[in-house]
């Protein structure tokens, strides 16, 4: 985020608080008085905007301010900063969220409201371990489906996948829902179970909410990028055009149209919703994307200024991508190395582990490439980028049989790497097999690569 | 996009709250949805009435309304039964009534279908003619099953098509004239008169039950706000369901399917997704599906109006739409005998002067516990009505006995006033009870002693009668409103 806006709206945020408080005391020590009265006061910053989710945020507010138990509006007023926060990818948003679960926590002390907001917001926000330790304390405290859920949500991004399945598990068995069945689905796909996923998710979007169209539109997007990689790509398009006339330039959904075009060679037209989707939502995995497409079809400038600006926030607004990104790349490989175990420390989920043995391997440390490599993989997750990196890694360490196992699983869905994702998969699987045929009985690795085809 | 201003406002309290160093990322996680609503599973009102066709047998009818607050007219939005979804209307009698029992239990099944998906117009190609025809899209089926608990049996009573849902022009038949640019018909008199789609649309099963599933007009009416709102009523009040329609299930059951007609009976509905497991553990689970190795969990359950809305705490809320009525007696009976309604009642409307009448409240509890509706199946079929409150032509009064409309059992006399009951809600519910002005009635008067005394409050909610008039034949529940021209909260068509 941009350092001179953080500045000056810290001045400006000082002065609402003192101006909250009466007095001019923004530097004083907070104690838990005043935190309290700041964070009633900061969910109750005037909000601007004439959507309907604005309009109903006001009315919230205005309800908070006037009642005489305000707690059950402030929990409304909470989910409604988080819906805003969604649509917007404004993360300032889960802050104000934030600041109403602990103004209802200072005004119901121990409040379950509070803690299940509180925990969602931390996940929101990647504090995985606090969101994990509020939410262990509110399914102590209270135990139902949403709250094994957001405790589930905490352990998963944290690589804990056994415990995430028991939390998803009581979550469901308590009451199945769209919620249920949507996390269930992401658990089935980290565990290489496509069909699963399809099976859960497709559930998920037979429900329609007018108050919330983000929610669907966020699965038939997950479900789009499923039934992708199944091979269904009329069938991806037709579930993002869902989801876009559920929620018109819903970001997600812009990108993840562009991702088909692009594997299907359709630069050009990529280029259109790639472009709009940076526009909404300038995060590296877009910006990196877009990139990527501009390069493709040949508007070189365009593309190193789009990853120069990536470049210049990626470490700042999402480290792992942006390590991702350097690995791929090969440019100061140093600093993906250090962004990708930083990222370790706050979740170690496969995502994290397969950035950092990328890393590794940037760096030409192929004995600890290969370490998280195999890590990354040991879930079953069938995701062409991690099938990728595993393959080439492993072809370095000399693992060729495993190399090609990967790589052809990879190529299975290389239509969902970027086009020099692409170009690695195929030098690396032309080193490979000139390697393995070099060494050993070349039938051997053909045979065993048709049969992880298979 | 927000204002610029906005923008800095949000960053201003962002940079100001990193009290912990947190960064501020916006992807790159899971990110699922928590607060997700369930619309399609979430219950509305549930009805069940004795009716009477020109002097032929008597009949049940009971109905269930799910997806509340339809907002008219559908772009992206799509509002159906959900293929997921087991919607039950169930029926107690016997011992099972006062044991909360279902003894009975009606399930209703969908199944979707898009006959053309090689185009963007989910719903309509063109304009409906008639139900199911080759313009109608989207077309859902459902199927009517019989369960019996005493003996297990289960029973396909038949199967039906659901109409479109009212989207304007390309639903003219819905509408006044017949004309998809006019306001929703109103309700009718007569079967005859009902509009095409309504019509075509009612399937008679096997056995003589007669069924419906579609899209309605919501006919519950009250100033729920004002209720929510400290019970701070006004007159007039604001209709908050006016203008929304609903999707309705209704089954008119031969009274010879229950036993007979003297008898009380207890009806209420839920509705049940599938508990799957998280993980497939081998290729065998995995090949067989998610059905065969899943059971039903039941994730909303409705009854009389207003219980789980009105009366029962917010931290058990969600425990009551999981549990059976089995456990009201012993869970739920608390929020009944000492209503909270009752106190915001003794404090605006009594000036706190008659505390007597928020605690020991046995009558309320006889209403709702278990939480079923109870029908008195001998009385003579209830009045109907074709306007949206009031009906002078059939006597139906809105506030049932407290407007003066009983009905005579011939199996009980609670009153002491030779067996004359309420002419609707509390027995049984019928589409247009103003079931919000009941319930004050009810918490202001004493149903303990015999006779009873009464009080009422007439000026209620303000809402006296529903925007929508209803159909006095069935489905009953009133035409959906049209897509294209409505007016929300009573105010005109627009």
């Amino acid at each position: 985020m941009n350092q001179r806006i953080l500045r000056v709206g810290a001045l400006i945020v000082a002065a609402l608080i003192a101006s909250f408080r009466g007095s001019f005391v923004a530097a004083d020590e907070p104690n838990s008085s005043t935190i309290a009265r700041d964070s009633c006061a900061l969910a109750l910053l005037p909000h601007e905007g004439t959507g309907g989710l604005d309009l109903e945020i006001i009315r919230v507010q205005k309800e908070v301010r006037s009642a005489s138990d305000p707690t059950a509006w402030l929990a409304q007023l909470g989910w409604l900063f988080i819906v805003k926060a969604r649509i917007s990818f404004d993360p300032g948003f889960y802050k104000f969220a934030e600041q109403c679960a602990l103004c209802l926590d200072a005004k119901k002390p121990g409040c379950t409201e509070a803690l299940l907001l509180r925990a969602h917001v931390l996940d929101s926000l990647h504090k995985f371990k606090e969101a994990e330790s509020v939410a262990r304390e509110l399914v102590k405290k209270r135990g139902v489906d949403v709250d094994y859920g957001v405790l589930g949500d905490a352990l998963m991004e944290q690589g804990k996948l056994d415990e995430a399945v028991a939390a998803y598990q009581a979550m469901m068995d308590q009451k199945p829902s769209p919620q249920a069945y949507s996390r269930a689905a992401h658990i089935r796909w980290l565990k290489g179970d496509l069909p699963g996923a399809i099976e859960l998710m497709s559930r998920t979007v037979g429900v329609r909410n007018q108050h919330d169209p983000e929610s669907t539109a966020w699965s038939l997007v997950h479900l789009a990028r499923y039934e992708w990689q199944a091979g269904d790509t009329k069938k991806a398009f037709e579930l993002i055009d869902e989801a876009l006339q559920l929620q018109p330039d819903y970001p997600p959904a812009l990108l993840e149209r562009g991702r088909l075009l692009l594997g299907l060679g359709k630069t050009m037209e990529a280029i259109g919703p790639l472009k709009r989707a940076t526009i909404l939502n300038p995060l590296p995995e877009y910006q990196w994307t877009l990139g990527e497409a501009l390069a493709a079809a040949g508007h070189g400038e365009e593309a190193l200024a789009v990853e120069a600006e990536l470049k210049r926030r990626g470490a700042t607004d999402d480290p792992r991508m942006f390590s991702l990104y350097l690995a791929t790349r090969g440019e100061d490989v140093s600093s993906a190395l250090r962004l990708a175990t930083s990222e370790l420390q706050t979740r170690a989920d496969v995502f994290t582990l397969d950035a950092l043995a990328w890393a590794w391997m940037a760096n030409a440390d192929i004995e600890q490439a290969w370490v998280f490599a195999q890590r990354a993989v040991a879930e079953g997750t069938q995701d062409a980028r991690l099938l990728l990196h595993a393959g080439v890694i492993a072809s370095a360490a000399s693992e060729s049989e495993k190399a090609a196992a990967y790589l052809a699983k990879a190529a299975l869905t290389q239509g969902m790497l970027l086009p020099s994702e692409r170009k690695i998969l195929a030098t690396a699987q032309s080193a490979n097999s000139a390697f393995a045929s070099g060494s050993k009985d070349s039938r051997t690795t053909q045979s065993s690569t048709k049969e992880n085809q298979k | 996009m927000k204002p610029p201003n906005h923008r800095l406002a949000v960053a201003a309290v962002a940079a100001a709250l990193t009290l912990a160093g947190s960064r501020l990322l916006a992807s790159s996680h899971q990110d699922a949805p928590l607060a997700v609503f369930d619309p399609a599973a979430n219950t509305t009102d549930v009805y069940a009435f004795v009716d009477q066709e020109h002097n032929g047998p008597k009949s049940l009818v009971v109905a269930l309304g799910v997806y509340p607050f339809e907002e008219p007219g559908i772009g992206p939005n799509k509002y159906n039964f959900d293929d997921n979804v087991l919607y039950q209307i169930h029926v107690a009698l016997g011992d099972d009534l006062k044991a909360g029992r279902a003894t009975l239990s009606y399930q209703f099944r969908f199944t979707s279908r898009t006959k053309n998906p090689e185009t963007t117009l989910y719903n309509y190609l063109g304009v409906i003619q008639h139900v199911g025809d080759k313009n109608q899209n989207f077309v859902q089926t459902y199927q009517v099953t019989k369960v019996d608990h005493h003996s297990g049996k289960r029973t396909v009573l038949g199967a039906g098509t659901c109409p479109p849902n009212n989207q304007g022009i390309v639903t003219p038949y819905y509408n006044q004239g017949d004309n998809g640019e006019n306001p929703a018909k109103p309700g009718v008199k007569t079967e005859a008169e009902l509009d095409r789609y309504t019509a075509e649309a009612i399937a008679k099963l096997s056995g003589g039950y007669i069924s419906f599933a579609g899209q309605r007009d919501d006919g519950f009416y009250a100033d729920i706000r004002a209720i929510f709102d400290g019970f701070n009523l006004h007159n007039p009040g604001k209709d908050n369901q006016g203008g929304f329609n609903i999707h309705l299930m209704a089954l008119e059951i031969p009274i010879s399917e229950l036993g007979g007609d003297r008898q009380i009976v207890g009806v209420y509905a839920t509705t049940s997704r599938k508990r799957l497991r998280i993980l497939r553990e081998d290729r065998d689970e995995r090949e067989s599906g998610d059905e065969s190795a899943s059971v039903w969990v039941q994730v909303a359950r409705q009854g009389n109006p207003l219980f789980n809305e009105g009366l029962v705490a917010v931290e058990d809320k969600d425990r009551y739409g999981r549990t059976s009525p089995e456990l009201d007696n012993a869970v739920f009976r608390q929020y009944a005998e000492n209503p909270e309604l009752a106190k915001f009642i003794n404090a605006k409307l009594l000036g706190g002067m008659h505390p007597e009448i928020t605690t020991g409240r046995t009558d309320i509890a006889a209403i709702f516990i278990p939480d079923l509706i109870k029908v008195d199946l001998s009385t003579p079929a209830a009045r109907r009505t074709n306007t949206g409150g009031d009906d002078p032509e059939t006597g139906f009064s809105r506030l049932s006995i407290f407007g003066g409309d009983v009905l005579k059992s011939q199996i009980q006399d609670p009153f002491g006033n030779g067996g004359f009951i309420p002419g609707g809600w509390p027995n049984g519910r019928r589409f247009g009870d103003d079931v919000v002005d009941i319930a004050v009635d009810a918490l202001l008067s004493n149903l303990k002693v015999v006779p009873p005394v009464i009080h009422t409050y007439p000026p209620g909610d303000g809402v006296d009668s529903n925007d929508m008039r209803y159909n006095r034949v069935f489905p009953y529940e009133s035409t959906p409103q049209n897509g294209l021209i409505h007016g929300h909260h009573g105010l005109p068509p627009e």
